[in-house]
């Protein structure tokens, strides 16, 4: 019986313990993201977390962007996972500029956006290849034109 | 004994399995199908109110109106900070509901990102400690961290922390409120932020004839609509009817400017390994001067009125 609820209070204490690590390391990535950003001033961090798929599960987040503000977009991979994530983003239906360059093959960890127009747009997040994968996507100020 | 053993057996999956479904954050997430239902934006630059679902609004209350962003906008115009303009935190005692208490907790937010731009530091910490008590009463104080922040604002050091770390408590507090379901509280410390926002820009147009203050003011319409969008979601609150009526002088003057767009393709440019697009679409803003002087004074007008000046 006391065997019994020894196993049961551990179990629950490394649930807990885990739960706790689990939390912690999606707030490691946002500090590690806001590294990666440099100067610019922090505004918003979006949690990104996708299963496999085919097509690539996306995940959607609409901002408003002011003109005259460059921003910076900064993303950053969980090691935990093998999907490398993608950020597109979109007005109302085109795509104006992306981390990743379909010809190029190339990646980039942050790019910056200067914009001309105060509105809508939306963040797609996804995982290259449709893997599942964490994330943590950063949108920072660089500063004001 | 063995009807004992049974039992905790049992009791062992229930809490396995209800520690697995709470550590399952992004469960929950699956179940709005997003990319359904973010096709709204153009609808968002129209004089008509947008139709947005709960779930975007939820998504969207941190972006509509940030401080950081109005006070670098201003303080790019080489404007010189000015006290004056801000909020006295001694007014913070004139707010009792938890609805005014929000409304107050965006209005000194926004202050408090207007005091960090200019690295105003003597008064972050009032600021700050009003910000705590009006949080602690709607059952937030716990993500704002005061005690690092007046840490940095009381020995005047690491800046950008005090902006990351006010941005980060904001935006903690913002998820927060939407996972205990009292969203309708974000979108009133949303309002708030536009309000004082809008306020600052208005002082400053008084002030100066710089263009871009003048465009900040016009594009405020667009602003304006999708924050009215949000409002509208919960309009059958009698605090929140009463708000959006207050409104509405404002959103008629609003009407009334015209905003068109260029679109053009974003140019890419990599440069020392940073990749920056460039967008090229055009914004144009019309307005004539007596509309222009109409906004301003209905800005203040507002924002006295819902401070109870």
């Amino acid at each position: 019986m006391k065997k019994i609820l020894l196993a049961l209070s551990l179990v629950m204490i490394g649930i807990a313990y885990h739960n706790n690590v689990k939390a912690q390391s999606e707030e490691e990535l946002v500090q590690i993201c806001t590294m990666v950003a440099g100067d610019a001033e922090y505004l918003k961090d979006f949690r990104i977390k996708l299963d496999a798929g085919d097509p690539p599960p996306v995940q959607r987040f609409p901002v408003v962007l002011k003109k005259d503000v460059k921003y910076r977009f900064s993303v950053c991979n969980s090691k935990d996972y093998e999907g490398k994530v993608i950020l597109q983003l979109f007005d109302n239906n085109r795509q104006l500029a992306t981390t990743y360059i379909v010809a190029t093959g190339k990646d980039y960890p942050y790019i910056d956006w200067v914009c001309t127009k105060t509105g809508a747009y939306h963040l797609v997040y996804s995982f290259r290849d449709g893997k599942a994968g964490l994330a943590v996507g950063l949108l920072s100020m660089v500063g004001t034109m | 004994m063995i009807k004992h053993r049974v039992i905790l057996y049992q009791a062992l999956i229930i809490v396995l399995l209800s520690q697995v479904l709470s550590s399952c954050s992004f469960c929950s997430r699956q179940d709005v199908d997003l990319s359904q239902e973010l096709i709204v934006p153009d609808s968002v630059i129209q004089n008509s109110t947008p139709q947005v679902s709960k779930a975007i609004t939820d998504q969207m209350m941190q972006n509509i109106s940030s401080p950081v962003e109005t006070a670098a906008l201003i303080k790019g115009l080489k404007i010189p900070f000015n006290k004056n303009f801000l909020a006295s935190t001694k007014q913070a005692d004139w707010f009792n509901t938890n609805f005014e208490k929000a409304f107050a907790l965006g209005l000194y937010g926004c202050d408090l990102g207007y005091l960090n731009m200019y690295e105003k530091t003597s008064f972050v910490v009032d600021y700050i400690s009003v910000i705590k008590r009006l949080a602690d009463d709607i059952q937030v104080g716990q993500f704002f961290d005061f005690s690092t922040l007046k840490r940095l604002a009381t020995n005047n050091e690491n800046l950008d922390s005090l902006i990351l770390i006010s941005q980060q408590s904001f935006n903690r507090i913002d998820t927060y409120l939407s996972e205990t379901n009292r969203s309708m509280l974000s979108a009133v410390i949303v309002t708030g932020v536009w309000v004082e926002g809008a306020y600052l820009s208005s002082r400053v147009a008084q002030i100066s004839n710089h263009p871009k203050i003048r465009e900040t003011i016009g594009e405020q319409k667009v602003i304006l609509n999708f924050l009215l969008a949000l409002l509208k979601v919960y309009d059958n609150d009698p605090s929140m009817a009463k708000l959006i009526t207050d409104f509405e002088p404002i959103k008629k003057l609003y009407d009334q400017v015209h905003i068109t767009y260029e679109l053009g393709e974003p140019e890419m440019i990599e440069e020392n390994g940073v990749v920056t697009f460039k967008q090229t679409d055009k914004q144009v803003i019309e307005m004539d001067d007596e509309l222009y002087n109409k906004l301003i004074t209905n800005i203040q007008e507002l924002r006295s009125n819902l401070l109870k000046l």
